[in-house]
């Protein structure tokens, strides 16, 4: 998962190049499995998913994708069996809701004789995707790091919020870690937020009630950023602190670009990585390139200057 | 040693109990209580509700400890658990039903000793064996029907057939026939006479003296925990056995009623009452100040036919007239509002809400009285403490649950909410089942009273005493259909029978 | 035999002592646990936190006290909040864009919310009783179909109350009357109507006749459907004014709105005192319920000496136990003699 390929704009543009695909002569399926949409970001995937569906759908006539969204690993499971057996799918493009309990399903479909494109999370044996495309979490942390150190001239006090136990939230953490370590940044303390706002409110309100002086917050995530934002401005310290969030959620990104002082920033993790994946895949299908790797979509910083490329206010995330 | 002791004495004790004493707490519920038990007899025990027979007998089975005192069995002391007991061949069928309610006949009677092939059970088997054991008790339930489905008599019936399996030495008794109809009753008489002669020691509790005359050999009495003698069956008249009870003389089990004059208005008339499957064609009248008896088997519709007259049946159809004016209940509550209450036989299930206290129970029923917006908890409580006095209602805590009162006072209290709403028309269904005779006769004369004040009353009873003692007619209903309103000298054990069995009588209209 | 019923009095007494307060002897426990924990615990500020952050689960259990009462039970009521929650924050947003924000569009949405509160109360009373399915089944389905809706409506994303709305809106949530914020106010209020309803009214003692017996209570001449129906509506109720103090905490509602709410509901019903199984139910245990289930989450927030990982560990130990304080005391009563 080290190696770096910045090489989706480029992949993109190839595709767009071939519009036509007038050799293939049966419909090339593929099949599309990702989370239900539980929370902002998955919402995200969806909104991503089915928009890109329909517009490679429009570009490559001889191309049918199908869709699917599953709750937990045992129905993405079941998902994978269907698209098999019933669609006979030509290539596989999945966000695996957790990817240990789904590498064996996966490997089947593999052994199906499909291209497989695993999204975000990491499978416990990466021999078996053909591409990976995915956020870079240490990036993410490491990048918020930099930019709170910066911020706060190397000292000071901060709190951080963080997501649901698993190891996306492990990777962001320890780089953020690394990141400040070598300073006189103190971490107050740092809780489960679940991704959540409510529970983002209220582990902020009870970080207010326990800590008198706190510089920054760094919540990791858009979502849990917004209830902190509430928290914080119930408890009237708007002046004292800073927020850092991320993945880049509308809401966030316009504050960010109104120049908000709450929140001077917020990290990129975006949820159209699966339109990346979605339009590798289809390219190979439609060229027969011989595309495989792993693209890693990096975590750039937004700030007030640069919020207006990331601000989709159609989306619904 | 107890007066057993000069009894005659043609068979060996198999199981003796002596001087059993009981605390729960504080509170001694059994101050000494001797009893013998030989093979091949039956041997009563007698005593008003409370009297602790149920306890004492839950001792001899194991289901609980003696506080002091020795079990002897076989002239070896023990001290068991229910299962050691049952091991040993002391069983107790419980006066309420101890059957998983989801289960199947078969399984019930197997329950904790099924036979197995192997590691499987063995279902033909058992079935075969449970199918044996009913066919020998004249029960036509099937082995695979559901306890749920069965009614209560058959319930009866599983609980013997499960004890007859397990090769009784003692086997225990606690008010058999209260839901036995007559004939089920002959049945039971005639197992406990094979059973006799197997010599199994039986202990046989009832409330019903007739029953004891007939089949006991001897009786032990119980009064308030205490043990007043044992005493060979034929030396008691049944007089001296309620005296013994009571500890007093009774007076007249069954208040006379005064008739309803003639110029007494008709208080309810029933034309053509049916519901698909239960009943049809029902018609009758009932006066002011009369008491109407039902009689008629376990199933003859009786019940059904009440509920169906209160609103509790949707499907039912016929017309009711009331005081001359024609009415029609659409529910429960519309009959209360026009004056007619029906006191359910099924006081567990359906009379009183065992887990709540006495006050909630006695009010429910007549609870709009008390209610505006808000219950006025103090006219509720004044109403109940005069209904306390009124029904002679005796529990020492005015605020346990339901439940733990006995039986009697169950009843009590069931007649005083449905009397609270101060009914014209009082339909009484089993008013004295699983009652001692001190109770029994409070409420025939409550009966007696209210009838004398101008009160309409329809008695059901399979207590073929009681309904010709309390009532001025009685109706007779067989499979569904009223075959005969009897009165004057027509009221008669034989009569009653006859018409209740099919044999006399086609449909009767008034 | 007076001085043995005086005696037996007395141990009834203490059984039901033990009984009463045994919510209150763990609501305690816990208080001097917070403060031990940390000294921040005693704030005013924390305080109310958990005062005002206990009225959403609390109002939704004081309307669960009614249904498992009556022996039923609700699984729905989480989804039914972000379902409703989702709603009022379209409603108002459509109408936001023909009307001048004001006072007007947000009781429009109250409205609406107290109206769908009732009509997803009713479906669920109606499926259990005409329909004859247990509720438990009922409910999940409902739970099932509110949580998809939502997810639908808000197209798998989060729908957020617009800016101005949200300005005359907030308040609801943060401000207060006498330095008691507006959602313990609304939480006090409505534990003590449903204190004076259930113990008070003859539907109140209807509901606990029919989770006592369902027969009896028919033949005691209660209306068992429409009571039954009317314990869920009454849920649905308490769940739509949930809603109206939640929404403007946040402006927004989403899938994830509500998850498990009806278990956090159900653990403070029995937690404080109400049977499961029905027939007897106690609102201000409730109460307390809701209180401590809110202030285990607040301590664990303090201290830092607790691996996050077993945050529901320590939630789970001190339920059961306080659960078992109340049970227990059956026992325990019996020892003391």
């Amino acid at each position: 998962m080290n190696f770096k390929r910045k090489a989706i704009a480029a992949a993109v543009g190839i595709m767009m190049a071939f519009p036509s695909a007038a050799a293939l002569a049966d419909k090339f399926k593929i099949g599309v499995s990702i989370p239900t949409a539980t929370h902002g970001w998955t919402g995200g995937v969806n909104f991503h998913a089915k928009e890109t569906k329909a517009r490679l759908e429009k570009v490559y006539p001889d191309l049918e994708i199908i869709l699917v969204t599953a709750a937990d690993p045992t129905a993405q499971a079941n998902d994978l069996e269907d698209l098999v057996s019933i669609h006979a799918i030509d290539a596989l493009v999945i966000l695996p809701t957790d990817g240990g309990p789904l590498t064996d399903p996966i490997r089947r479909v593999k052994e199906s004789g499909a291209l497989v494109t695993v999204v975000d999370r990491a499978l416990t044996d990466n021999t078996i995707h053909d591409v990976y495309v995915a956020g870079n979490n240490p990036e993410l942390g490491a990048v918020s790091a930099k930019y709170i150190k910066k911020a706060l001239g190397g000292k000071g006090n901060i709190v951080i919020l963080r997501g649901l136990p698993i190891v996306i939230d492990e990777e962001r953490f320890d780089a953020f870690m690394d990141g400040i370590k070598d300073t006189d940044i103190k971490v107050l303390d740092h809780k489960h937020a679940n991704w959540n706002r409510d529970d983002g409110f209220t582990v902020m309100q009870d970080f207010l009630a326990r800590f008198p002086k706190i510089d920054a917050v760094w919540a990791q995530d858009d979502d849990i950023a917004l209830g902190v934002i509430e928290a914080v401005k119930q408890a009237g310290r708007e002046d004292e602190l800073f927020i850092v969030g991320g993945a880049g959620m509308k809401d966030i990104i316009k504050r960010v670009m109104d120049g908000d002082r709450l929140t001077p920033v917020d990290v990129l993790y975006p949820p159209s990585m699966i339109s990346t994946a979605m339009e590798v895949t289809a390219l190979k299908a439609v060229t027969g390139a011989p595309i495989k790797g792993e693209y890693i979509v990096g975590s750039p910083l937004i700030t007030k200057e640069n919020a207006k490329d990331y601000y989709f206010p159609n989306s619904p995330f | 040693m107890s007066a057993t002791a000069q009894a005659e004495n043609h068979d060996a004790v198999v199981l003796s109990a002596t001087g059993i004493y009981k605390n729960f707490g504080p509170n001694e519920v059994l101050h000494g209580v001797d009893l013998d038990l030989r093979a091949g007899e039956v041997h009563a025990l007698l005593g008003e509700n409370g009297a602790g027979k149920s306890t004492f007998v839950k001792i001899l089975s194991g289901y609980e400890a003696p506080s002091n005192g020795q079990l002897l069995m076989d002239g070896a002391v023990c001290r068991w658990t229910s299962e050691e007991a049952e091991d040993a061949g002391v069983i107790l069928i419980h006066q309420e039903f101890n059957l998983a309610e989801q289960m199947t006949v078969e399984e019930s009677i197997f329950l904790g000793r099924e036979i197995k092939k192997g590691l499987f059970l063995n279902k033909g088997e058992m079935q075969r064996l449970s199918a044996e054991y009913l066919e020998a008790l004249d029960c036509k339930a099937s082995p695979l029907a559901r306890i749920h489905d069965l009614p209560i008599s058959d319930k009866q019936m599983v609980e013997i057939a499960k004890a007859t399996s397990r090769n009784a030495r003692v086997l225990i008794l606690d008010e058999p026939t209260a839901v036995l109809t007559g004939k089920e009753t002959e049945v039971l008489f005639k197992l406990i006479d094979r059973l006799k002669a197997q010599g199994v020691a039986i202990v046989y509790i009832s409330h019903k003296l007739e029953e004891i005359e007939r089949i006991a050999d001897k009786i032990t009495i119980l009064r308030d925990g205490t043990w007043v003698g044992s005493y060979p069956a034929k030396d008691l008249s049944k007089d001296d056995m309620a005296r013994l009870m009571v500890g007093r003389e009774l007076n007249d089990l069954y208040p006379r009623i005064n008739p309803p004059a003639d110029t007494a208005p008709i208080a309810m008339s029933i034309t053509d009452f049916s519901s698909p499957g239960k009943f049809e064609g029902a018609s009758f009248e009932l006066r002011e100040g009369e008491v109407l008896g039902f009689a008629g088997l376990v199933g003859a519709g009786r019940t059904a036919l009440m509920e169906a007259i209160v609103g509790l049946d949707s499907q039912s159809s016929g017309s009711l007239t009331l005081y001359g004016k024609v009415v029609e209940f659409k529910g429960l509550d519309e009959a209360r509002n026009h004056g007619v209450a029906y006191l359910t036989k099924d006081r567990k299930e359906k009379g009183l809400l065992q887990s709540l206290g006495m006050c909630p129970n006695f009010s429910l029923f007549s609870l709009h009285k008390f209610s505006n917006l808000l219950i006025d908890g103090r006219k509720e409580k004044d109403a109940f403490h005069a209904a306390i006095e009124t029904f002679d209602i005796r529990a020492g805590d005015l605020s346990v649950n339901v439940g733990s009162l006995s039986g009697g006072n169950q009843q009590k209290l069931l007649l005083a909410k449905v009397m609270e709403v101060a009914p014209k028309v009082v339909i009484i269904d089993e008013p004295t089942r699983g009652i001692d005779v001190g109770t029994k006769s409070q409420i025939y004369h409550f009966i007696a009273e209210l009838a004398a004040s101008g009160h309409s009353i329809i008695l059901l009873s399979s207590e073929m005493t009681e309904i010709i003692g309390l009532s001025h007619r009685v109706a007779v209903m067989c499979a569904g259909r009223l075959t005969a309103v009897l009165k004057g000298d027509e009221i008669e054990e034989h009569e009653i029978m006859r018409y209740a069995t099919g044999l006399k009588g086609n449909a009767v209209n008034e | 035999m007076s001085s043995v019923t005086s005696q037996l009095d007395q141990k009834l007494g203490l059984k039901l002592d033990l009984k009463t307060v045994g919510p209150f002897l763990a609501l305690i426990a816990l208080f001097v646990l917070g403060i031990l924990v940390n000294q921040a615990f005693l704030s005013t500020g924390n305080l109310t936190n958990i005062l005002t952050r206990s009225s959403f689960i609390g109002i939704i259990a004081v309307g669960a006290t009614f249904v498992i009462t009556a022996g039923g039970i609700d699984l729905s009521v989480g989804s039914m909040a972000a379902f409703i929650s989702g709603c009022m924050i379209v409603i108002m947003n459509t109408l936001a864009a023909t009307m001048e924000p004001g006072i007007m569009i947000v009781l429009a949405g109250v409205l609406a919310s107290i109206i769908l509160g009732t009509a997803a109360g009713f479906v669920n009373g109606f499926l259990t009783t005409k329909g004859k399915i247990e509720a438990f089944i009922v409910t999940l389905g409902t739970m099932g179909i509110y949580r998809s809706l939502v997810t639908y409506v808000a197209d798998g994303g989060t729908l957020s109350l617009n800016r101005a709305t949200r300005d005359v809106y907030r308040p609801v949530y943060y401000d207060d009357f006498l330095g008691i914020p507006f959602p313990v106010l609304v939480f006090l209020v409505v534990a003590v109507l449903g204190y004076i309803i259930l113990n008070r009214t003859v539907f109140g003692r209807h509901c606990f006749a029919i989770g006592s017996n369902e027969n009896v209570a028919r033949y005691s001449a209660v209306h068992v459907d429409r009571v039954k129906t009317l314990t869920y509506i009454v849920q649905g109720l308490c769940v739509s004014i949930a809603t109206i103090i939640y929404v403007p905490r946040l402006g927004s509602a989403s899938a994830q709105t509500g998850t498990l709410w009806e278990l956090e509901a159900i653990a403070a019903v029995i937690i404080g005192g109400t049977v499961l199984k029905g027939g007897y139910g106690r609102i201000w245990g409730t109460v307390v319920g809701a209180l401590i289930l809110t202030m285990i989450g607040n301590i664990l927030n303090l201290t830092d000496s607790i691996s996050n990982y077993l945050n529901g560990t320590v939630q789970g130990v001190i339920i059961v136990v306080a659960v078992f304080l109340q049970r227990g005391s059956w026992r325990l009563s019996k020892k003391k003699k």
